[in-house]
């Protein structure tokens, strides 16, 4: 156990010489490649807006995974039926709740009826969290959830 | 710098050696003479060579087998030319309605459409056999890590992290040293930064992953309970529980995450990473290859003396030097053998089903011979069978799994769905056309063809469609109710009726056939028009 730990720190300590490292563009490339692997995933718990966008986060199978949102949209408070306008994949991606394609849908959905009011909401629920709604204003005027 | 030594060496006798003597007397003082002869005749065996290691030794001395490095090769490319194959029927849903969101901001335009996604995922199935082959791999590996990059972060359509990893390990992989050297034999060490940098992407994975799923939610087995759908189901019910399988997930993740890049570790980490992803299978989870595709990169955390002397055993020693033998160098038998390779290969192609899959096959040719004509040009001609053999394998590889999935006929029958839905009939008449020609004997061709021509103005051949899927699915009433529907339409009340007992006879359990055909009857007070339409169903299973 103890040499199985001695040996563990002495490989830990062979990866860190950074200045030997970076004299070589192999060695910059390693290092710019592991700090960011490294640090990318906590673009996730920091600073993302959308919690359903789980993307470059290794979030694999995550609770989140879990959660079902209902899309929905009314153009001058007439409800669309969004199967008609984006194919069905585009639509299960909707589902679980990904702003970006939601916010990419109303704008399309704006550039397609301008001068139209554009209502995009989702209500969403979650294995472990209380249902919680977003948007339900026009996306033309405001075109981020 | 063996070869220099040879050169350089003395033709004369060796200085110091001793002069010859006189013939020997006894037949045993004759064998020992021979013996000595044969030792100083033998040619000299090149000093073991020392190179420096550049600093940090952890990167940049890491070595592995070449027999491990050429499975690896082989085991990762293949799966991943599978995947790129069974990624097809996915190519309807891209640029399907003018729409696209790309994975990074701004590259919304960029994405692939159909055809290009189908190009883009049929041409890197093609360079991954070149790169499983070990071919041209400095040029097909970037060429492929490029395409796939390029449809990856195109399009958020398909974003699962596994597509992400591929693209990482693509990029990595650009920088391995594939191609086998000149004197390479399966024992001979490979230096490569690439496979220690891929093996601690691995790591950093399996951290992340461990982390995400450090909630209540995943700890308590909630999530994993709702997840699981396979064998394993079964087996984690009646065993351990679903809480202790969820725990058991975690723990597992973060061992990975220190072992799997650590040699030492490496007795750890195969058996550990080999039972947790062989479970993934077991699961039940819709992850197409992934879970295979994980199981290949452990190839890398093989002990080297197991694949080496795996790789030495006598039928692959005489397989490899069998291969080794193939070598055509002289001109005209290059060409002729080259040429039949891609006659070989375009007539593979011509019997794919694929969209765009014979006219791709055609420009692909170009690349074995422009790989031929740069080889020449640098004076290695010994690759000529090679390019041949890796352009026959990989077309058909395309017909195998054409030809032994429902690829093909997915992709038609998306693309059609999609352009029905998507108000686009012209488009959708040409996809179900081309699905009536691939599969005659499957009815759904027939009865969306039907009745799209029905709605335009090909009455006569729209029937003619509906008839023929009424055939190859007598246990069916979309067919028959669809036809009636028509006719009710036209006003032909009595064959419309006589269409709609069909339809009931067909299938009894019909709750929509059963209500055209009561309100036709006057059994129920529902207008004819009222009836729920024919079903929209795309799939060929009553």
């Amino acid at each position: 156990m103890t040499s199985g730990i001695q040996r563990l720190l002495r490989e830990t300590a062979r990866v860190t010489k950074l200045s030997a490292l970076m004299s070589t563009w192999q060695g910059r490339f390693i290092a710019v490649f592991v700090i960011a692997q490294l640090l990318l995933p906590l673009h996730y718990y920091l600073a993302r807006k959308d919690p359903h966008d789980e993307r470059f986060a290794w979030r694999m199978f995550s609770p989140m995974r879990m959660a079902r949102c209902v899309p929905s949209v009314a153009i001058d408070d007439r409800p669309v039926n969004l199967g008609s306008e984006f194919h069905e994949a585009w639509l299960e991606i909707a589902a679980r709740g990904r702003f970006s394609v939601l916010e990419a849908m109303g704008a399309a959905l704006c550039a397609k009826h301008p001068k139209a009011e554009v209502r995009l909401s989702i209500q969403c629920t979650y294995l472990d969290r209380e249902p919680q709604s977003y948007g339900g204003y026009d996306m033309c005027t405001v075109p981020y959830l | 710098m063996a070869n220099k030594r040879k050169r350089s060496k003395p033709q004369g006798p060796r200085p110091g050696a001793a002069a010859p003597a006189a013939p020997a007397e006894s037949r045993q003082a004759r064998r020992a003479e021979a013996r000595k002869t044969e030792r100083e005749d033998a040619p000299v065996k090149p000093a073991p060579r020392f190179e420096l290691v550049r600093e940090p030794v952890f990167w940049f001395g890491f070595e592995v087998s070449w027999a491990k490095l050429a499975l690896a090769r082989f085991v990762i490319f293949t799966l991943l030319a599978i995947d790129a194959l069974l990624q097809l029927s996915h190519a309807p849903r891209y640029g399907a309605g003018g729409f696209n969101v790309a994975q990074l901001p701004g590259l919304d335009a960029l994405g692939a459409g159909r055809i290009g996604f189908e190009l883009g995922q049929l041409a890197c199935a093609y360079l991954f056999i070149y790169a499983a082959l070990g071919v041209a791999t400095r040029v097909v590996v970037p060429a492929s890590a490029a395409i796939y990059a390029w449809l990856y972060f195109g399009s958020q359509l398909d974003s699962y992290q596994h597509h992400y990893l591929v693209a990482l390990v693509l990029l990595l992989a650009c920088f391995i040293p594939w191609q086998r050297r000149e004197e390479a034999e399966p024992e001979t060490p490979i230096r490569t930064w690439a496979v220690r940098l891929i093996l601690v992407q691995l790591g950093i994975m399996y951290l992340w992953a461990a982390i995400s799923k450090m909630s209540p939610a995943w700890l308590d087995g909630r999530t994993i309970t709702g997840q699981i759908t396979g064998p394993l189901r079964a087996v984690i019910e009646d065993t351990v529980g679903f809480k202790a399988a969820a725990r058991f997930t975690v723990l597992a993740e973060l061992v990975l995450a220190v072992v799997v890049w650590i040699r030492p570790a490496w007795f750890i980490a195969l058996p550990l990473g080999v039972a947790f992803h062989v479970g993934i299978l077991a699961s039940g989870l819709e992850i197409g290859l992934f879970a295979y595709l994980m199981l290949a990169f452990y190839v890398f955390v093989i002990p080297d003396r197991a694949v080496v002397w795996a790789a030495n055993l006598a039928p692959l020693r005489a397989v490899r030097a069998g291969l080794r033998a193939v070598r055509i160098e002289n001109t005209i038998p290059s060409a002729i053998a080259l040429a039949v390779c891609l006659g070989l290969g375009l007539l593979l192609a011509r019997f794919t089903r694929f969209h765009a899959g014979f006219d791709l096959a055609i420009v692909l040719t170009a690349f074995p011979i422009l790989a031929v004509t740069v080889a020449r040009l640098r004076g290695r001609l010994s690759v000529i069978p090679w390019l041949g053999l890796a352009h026959v394998l990989a077309l058909a590889l395309w017909l195998v799994i054409d030809r032994t999935s429902s690829l093909a006929v997915d992709y038609y029958r998306f693309w059609g769905g999609n352009a029905r839905r998507l108000g686009e009939p012209a488009v959708a008449e040409l996809a179900y056309r081309r699905l009536t020609e691939i599969a005659p004997d499957l009815p759904n061709g027939h009865y969306q063809l039907g009745r799209l021509l029905l709605d335009g103005e090909d009455e006569e051949a729209g029937l003619e469609e509906l008839r023929e899927a009424q055939r190859l699915e007598p246990l069916r009433a979309r067919a028959w109710l669809a036809e009636a529907q028509w006719l009710v339409k036209k006003g032909r009340k009595a064959e419309a009726i006589e269409k709609a007992q069909e339809a009931v006879y067909s299938e009894p359990t019909n709750q929509t056939a059963r209500d055209l055909l009561d309100s036709l009857t006057g059994t129920k007070s529902t207008p004819p028009q009222g009836a729920a339409p024919a079903s929209d169903d795309d799939t060929d299973q009553p």
